[in-house]
């Protein structure tokens, strides 16, 4: 037939350019240079928490009682801390609870709000509400507050923070999923899986929500950020995980206390690679939709 | 006879407007039936009602009132349960190919959807039928791992109806199957249907706003106008002598792509009225250049023209007051 | 000299993706064709085959990516290509005026409607607010809107569809232009309002004695409601002339195969059609885009096709101009 001619033009551009990770970053450098910092930053800390052991110049846990409190050298980069550990590898090793918080924290996040999110999308009316008005309420709530409450009433252990943290995070996936699925619902290709038979989950689950899940991806990657920030402000704070445990807030904890006599390294080492870690996700989640505007791509 | 696939009696569908209690008059006591391996086609301006009616009845919206009756069984009102299984016996094409196909499936198993859903076969079974199903609506089979964004508009057009034919359906209904296409891919999609129609003596409702379209493929037709049917026809009767001035007008709107065709235009007046406040009587007195003054009180009802299954709805019919004065357009 | 020439446009789409490669696609591609003073020319063609990007690159409206390469355009003897910006949009909306396919979207839906129509009229013609306001209610009259001195003060989203075309129509009206690109006026729109908003127009190129270039993809249109038709295929005129010349005897296959798809012509099941997907301009084959959907093609269709004369201003790009079996 007719559609079948034409066809090979398209398939030698296909086969004429192999990939190449090389061109493909320069690619999206060129469109999006926030996404493409973003990239960089979150795999320099993902590369620090890897291979943290390899990296660490020392024990992050071991006190060198006649070490204390050493500022920058060539021996101790960043100095000592009150116990006389190393603060450049506590801050490398810190890196793995960066993303071991925030990493299962979203996962968390996303297994509870998409879910939700579908279903009272599609269903709407009173489901809608009820979910909905239950999720706005735990929006409002200062979530730094509820955080706090609720990990010093459960009991204070890292699996607490991240669950903690993973429930109070979900309604926004759910807010995110649902707006996308009540414009979708009345979409075409919607109707068409309803003519054809589908069940409702199917509908749900193999039509809407691969289709509904791509506004929670960007998101995915602020909430990161947000995990991260908020599990760092609650061990800055004392609750859950505590010194001498190698976690940045609980660094900067210590190193606060030290700031006034002039020990600043104690702290600001590990409030910078705080900083950067959350800047890069969240560098990494607006960069996302550049990628989407044809006027970034123009060639004069 | 054989006994109709479908029949529509007195079919009603009434959408909310608003928060007013006011209601938007989609559909007005339509009848129609549709005979084993016929095309009915469908015509009307936009908002007359046509899709609407196409979704009644395959339950995709709810019947206000009336009664829809497929393959001999009433089923206006059986609940979601029981019409699932049903769907496998009626098909749908939408207007626009481009959005009527979930973006993130493989075309393969968006045509394999239907018998996974309705048929119980094996793997393999599926995937082969899927591969001559392709053939049939002449795609290509490496298209059937590609996505959608991939194909051109005829082809997932084609993709469409091969997803409509896979179970063998005894009705489908086609809701502009070709509006949004080009010429030339709405010529091959026309051929498509008319072979499909050949080997699987499916019964089709051929939706379209396009008069042209409608004729190429239809053996009898239908003219909606605001929610309500005003002359139905078989194909030829209709463009030879349509009955009622709003056909005539239809009619004449047309531009046939000749530049020595005389177009004889009698134009209606005005606008289509807003379908929440209907006009009393004949809804089509506002803009009928023949209407008299009964036209306004009483609804007219179906008068059979000459000896064909030809039916207009006017009541000028009987006097022969429906045909307007053609007048020489500029 | 023409009211409007255009000799050998080319506008590209040149982007990088995301593997940083430069991408061209190859959307228009020596478009030449003239239109006289008062003249209706129609330009038909496929979906994507570049008619709308023709208007956009003439009148200066093109965004990035897309860019004009080359090519001249002449209006009125001002060469528009070489014209600075604010030139351009002066000329823009007073003597070249512009109507598109949605009429809905292109009106400001917070200005009542005969502000819109006040507020270009200040633009580009000046003078005192009332010479404005009376010109607004005469062209309001002759569009056909009934009762203009109600309907004035209509928010858009109170008008149907035909009216709010009307109302842009009496927008590109307000400044008395010398060309009137109309941009698929009627697509979207039912058929009787179809015929009405056409008569509109023809009537109105009479009386002003415009020049109007009329975009569509429906051929019934063009026969009836231009003087000249221009067909397009993957951003190229393969073949113009006079309507009537055109509708007799078509020298393009493309031509051939856009009339003989015409209800009117289509014979359902008739056999072997030009279908086929439109090509992909990021990798137009060489020579004649058509030749791969072409029943008659050759291998000189590798080559350019010549344009060749096979009428009275009647121009035919393709290699077999005039000697195609019928
Ligand atoms: N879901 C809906 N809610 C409210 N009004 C509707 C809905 N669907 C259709 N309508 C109205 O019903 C009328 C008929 O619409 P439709 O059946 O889509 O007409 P057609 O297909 O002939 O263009 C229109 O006035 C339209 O606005
Ligand atoms: N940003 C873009 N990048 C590449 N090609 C584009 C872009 N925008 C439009 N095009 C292409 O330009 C061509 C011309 O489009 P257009 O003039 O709108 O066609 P028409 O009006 O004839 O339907 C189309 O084939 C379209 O795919
Ligand atoms: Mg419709
Ligand atoms: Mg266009």
């Amino acid at each position: 037939m007719a559609e079948t001619v034409g066809d090979e033009f398209k398939r030698d551009r296909a086969a004429a350019r192999p990939f190449s990770l090389k061109n493909r970053f320069i690619g999206i450098a060129r469109v999006s240079p926030t996404l493409a910092s973003g990239v960089i930053i979150i795999l320099a800390f993902g590369f620090m928490a890897v291979f943290a052991h390899w990296l660490m110049p020392h024990d992050p846990v071991s006190a060198y009682p006649e070490r204390v409190l050493k500022p920058p050298s060539a021996e101790h980069w960043f100095g000592t801390d009150g116990n006389g550990m190393d603060v450049f590898s506590r801050v490398i090793y810190g890196a793995k609870f960066g993303f071991g918080i925030a990493i299962p924290a979203v996962i968390l996040a996303v297994a509870i709000g998409v879910p939700v999110g579908l279903v009272a999308g599609y269903r709407g009316g009173l489901l809608d509400e009820v979910l909905m008005r239950f999720f706005d309420g735990l929006r409002v709530f200062p979530s730094i507050i509820l955080a706090l409450a609720v990990v010093a009433a459960t009991g204070q252990s890292l699996l607490n923070v991240v669950l903690v943290l993973g429930f109070l995070d979900s309604p926004v996936f759910a807010r995110v999923v649902r707006s996308e699925v009540l414009s979708l619902r009345s979409s075409v290709f919607v109707e068409s899986a309803k003519a054809a038979g589908n069940p409702t989950w199917r509908i749900l689950f193999i039509h809407l929500l691969p289709n509904a899940i791509q506004g929670a991806t960007a998101q995915a990657a602020v909430r990161a950020a947000w995990a991260v920030r908020i599990s760092a402000t609650l061990a800055f704070l004392g609750v859950g995980i505590q010194a001498p445990t190698p976690e940045w807030g609980a660094m900067i904890r210590q190193g606060a206390e030290f700031m006034v006599t002039g020990q600043w390294w104690v702290g600001i080492f590990p409030g910078i690679a705080l900083i950067f870690l959350v800047f890069g996700l969240n560098l990494f989640g607006d960069g996302l939709q550049d990628l989407m505007d044809p006027r970034r791509r123009a060639v004069n | 006879m054989t006994a109709p696939v479908l029949t529509v009696e007195k079919l009603v569908k009434r959408f909310p407007a608003g928060r007013s209690g006011l209601f938007v008059n989609a559909v007005n006591s339509v009848d129609l039936s549709i005979a084993p391996g016929e095309t009915l086609g469908m015509v009307g301006e936009s908002g007359s009602g046509k899709s609407t009616i196409g979704r009644a009845i395959l339950r995709l919206t709810e019947p206000t009132e009336g009664k829809i009756t497929f393959d001999g069984r009433d089923i206006t009102r059986i609940p979601d349960r029981e019409i699932r299984p049903l769907r496998r016996d009626m098909q749908m094409v939408f207007q626009d190919p481009w959005s009527a196909l979930n973006p993130r499936m493989r075309i393969g198993d968006l045509i394999a959807e239907t018998m996974k859903l309705h048929l119980d076969l094996s793997k393999t079974e599926r995937e082969n039928r899927t591969v001559r199903l392709a053939e049939r609506v002449h795609l290509r089979p490496e298209y059937l791992r590609r996505y959608s964004s991939d194909l051109s508009g005829g082809q997932l057009q084609r993709v469409c109806i091969a997803r409509a034919i896979a179970t063998n359906p005894k009705l489908i209904v086609l809701d502009e199957p070709t509006s949004s296409l080009d010429l030339s891919v709405r010529a091959e999609i026309l051929d498509l249907l008319a072979e499909i129609r050949e080997q699987s003596r499916a019964a089709m409702l051929f939706i379209s706003h396009d008069l042209g379209t409608v004729r190429l493929i239809s053996d009898r037709i239908v003219v909606l106008y605001l929610g309500a049917v005003v002359e139905t026809a078989p194909g030829e009767a209709l463009f030879a002598d349509p009955a009622h001035p709003y056909s005539q007008s239809l009619l004449s709107a047309h531009l046939p792509a000749d530049p020595e065709a005389k177009l004889s235009r009698h134009l209606l007046v005005g606008e289509i009225p807003s379908p929440i406040n209907l006009p009393s009587g004949c809804t089509f007195h506002t803009r009928c250049p023949v209407a008299i003054g009964a036209c306004r009180n009483e609804v007219p009802g179906a008068e059979r023209i000459g000896d064909a299954e030809h039916y207009a709805n006017c009541l000028r019919i009987a006097e022969g007051g429906n045909r307007i004065k053609p007048t020489e357009a500029a | 000299m023409s009211l409007l020439e255009v000799e050998n446009l080319r506008t590209h789409f040149i982007s990088r993706d995301i593997d940083n490669q430069i991408r061209v696609a190859e959307a228009l591609n020596d478009v030449s064709f003239t239109l006289e003073a008062g003249k209706v020319l129609g330009f038909v063609g496929e979906t994507g085959a570049g008619k709308s990007l023709t208007a956009q690159s003439i009148c200066g409206l093109l965004r990035p990516p897309a860019k004009v390469i080359c090519g001249r355009v002449t209006f009125d003897g001002h060469d528009l290509t070489a014209m600075p910006a604010d030139d351009l949009n002066a000329l823009r909306g007073a003597e070249i005026a512009m109507v598109v396919q949605n009429p809905r979207t292109s009106l400001d839906p917070l200005t009542r409607i005969v502000d819109q129509l006040v507020r270009i009229h200040q633009a580009h013609a000046g003078g005192p607010l009332a010479a404005s306001r009376t010109r607004a209610m005469e062209m309001m009259e002759a569009v056909g809107i009934p009762d203009p001195k109600n309907r004035a003060n209509a928010w858009p989203h109170e008008l149907s569809g035909g009216m709010a075309q009307r109302v842009l129509i009496a927008m590109a009206l307000m400044n008395n232009p010398k060309l009137l690109i109309a941009d698929e006026p009627t697509t979207g729109l039912d058929v009787t309002v179809q015929a009405q908003i056409l008569d509109l127009l023809k009537h109105l190129t009479e009386r002003f004695g415009m020049a109007m270039i009329i975009i569509t993809h429906d051929l019934g249109i063009v026969a009836h409601y231009s003087d000249e038709i221009a067909v397009m295929f993957a951003g190229t005129i393969v073949e113009a002339g006079p309507v009537s010349e055109v509708f007799e005897a078509p020298g393009h296959p493309y031509t051939r195969s856009l009339i003989a798809a015409t209800p009117e012509r289509l014979k359902v099941g008739g056999g072997a059609k030009l279908g086929g997907q439109p090509p992909d301009l990021y990798n137009l084959p060489s020579g004649c885009a058509l030749r791969t959907r072409c029943v008659f093609a050759s291998d000189v269709c590798a080559t350019p096709p010549p344009r060749t004369r096979v009428g009275p201003d009647h121009d035919v790009n393709c290699h077999f101009a005039g000697d195609l079996p019928s």
